[in-house]
């Protein structure tokens, strides 16, 4: 059975999403940043490639729960930016998350039994009881 | 953004005007900040790319930060629950009735529903413009009558002698009343009422035509996502199958 790049894609973006909301709470938990510096952090810390412009309905996401406080603030190099940084109520959310995150991460890294070795030990077990 | 040259001006402008259409539903104020940030970052972004030409470094820039419709992808939802809901009630008001008729039966039979629907309104418009062709033609021979009254009285006498043209007794009586030029004119003006009639109908069919694809697309909209589901539905299907006969393979 054929699996699609398309649906691999979706998988992926599916993935992806709530994920990077936590990685930018990650950022935003020490420093402030803008969004196009944040999204130099991200980029310059691991090789994912990302469309830039989709920091910013996380950003807006964020902001409209009160997670994060945003501020203008002139620059001397360009028109102003945009600086965020994550509240405390954002800060409480992101330690919780990221405690349910290494759960699932231990799940997802856990090296399995191979099947084989797996039917072995129930058969051992059987023998037992 | 003052230090851009006019061609980057120019494309950035453009894509921002492409978001912007892209956020008709947030509040106005919401909207200007939004793509203020993003200008904001687009300026950024355009002067730590390096490259001789201007517009390869914007297109770089632009095509690094993604397609309008993913920019703004999260925020439509939240932003049409806000703002959205007042200014388009009729119509939502419409599509929920739309999906409560259609809605619940789902799969083929609610597609064949929809169809039968749909067809019956199809039909209802050819029917519309049908009438609409008979009255125009009404008005037509009305008009034409009229001028062989006035013009051609010979031409008149000889068809109503040989029944081409009949009235019954009380309009005859009262036709006959009038003189020649009255009934001419007469009959000009009911042309020129059935050809009102005609032109009205024209115009209201407008509307008709404008509501009826409304509905087909909506229509076409909901049989595409029937078809998706039954695609997926079929998929999963060929899953199982595989799983049950591995399982099989593996007990044996």
């Amino acid at each position: 059975m054929q699996y699609s790049d398309e649906d691999k894609d979706r998988r992926i973006t599916q993935l992806r999403k709530g994920i990077l909301e936590l990685a930018v709470m990650g950022v935003l938990y020490h420093d402030r940043h803008y969004g196009y510096s944040l999204i130099r952090v991200l980029s310059e810390s691991s090789s994912i490639s990302l469309k830039e412009g989709t920091i910013y309905p996380i950003l807006a996401r964020l902001d409209r729960d009160g997670l994060v406080r945003a501020e203008w603030v002139e620059s001397d190099q360009g028109p102003p930016r945009k600086y965020y940084g994550l509240t405390s109520a954002g800060r409480q959310l992101f330690d919780e998350l990221s405690q349910e995150f290494e759960l699932l991460i231990s799940l997802v890294q856990r090296k399995w039994k191979a099947p084989e070795e797996s039917a072995h030990r129930k058969r051992l077990f059987v023998q037992k009881g | 953004m003052n230090n851009y040259p006019d061609v980057v001006t120019k494309i950035a402008n453009d894509y921002l005007a492409r978001v912007k259409s892209q956020l008709r539903l947030v509040p106005a104020q919401e909207q200007e900040e939004f793509l203020r940030e993003i200008e904001s970052h687009i300026f950024e972004a355009y002067q730590n790319t390096p490259g001789e030409d201007d517009v390869a470094r914007i297109l770089a820039v632009l095509r690094k930060f993604g397609e309008p419709a993913e920019v703004v992808a999260d925020r439509l939802p939240a932003a049409m629950v806000r703002s959205g809901a007042k200014r388009y009630l009729p119509l939502h008001l419409l599509s929920g009735i739309l999906i409560g008729l259609f809605g619940i039966p789902l799969g083929f039979g609610g597609v064949a529903v929809l169809a039968g629907v749909l067809l019956t309104l199809a039909a209802i418009v050819a029917v519309f413009y049908a009438t609409m062709g008979v009255v125009f033609l009404t008005g037509a021979l009305f008009l034409v009558m009229g001028l062989i009254r006035i013009y051609e009285p010979g031409v008149w006498d000889k068809l109503v002698t040989n029944g081409f043209i009949h009235f019954d007794r009380p309009v005859a009586d009262f036709l006959d009343q009038l003189p020649p030029g009255g009934q001419g004119l007469l009959l000009i003006v009911i042309a020129a009422v059935f050809v009102a009639c005609g032109l009205g109908m024209l115009w209201l069919g407008r509307y008709l035509v404008r509501g009826m694809r409304f509905l087909f697309n909506l229509a076409f909209d909901r049989v595409g996502k029937v078809a998706r589901t039954v695609r997926t539905k079929v998929r999963e299907g060929k899953q199982e199958l595989g799983r049950t006969s591995e399982a099989l393979f593996v007990k044996q």
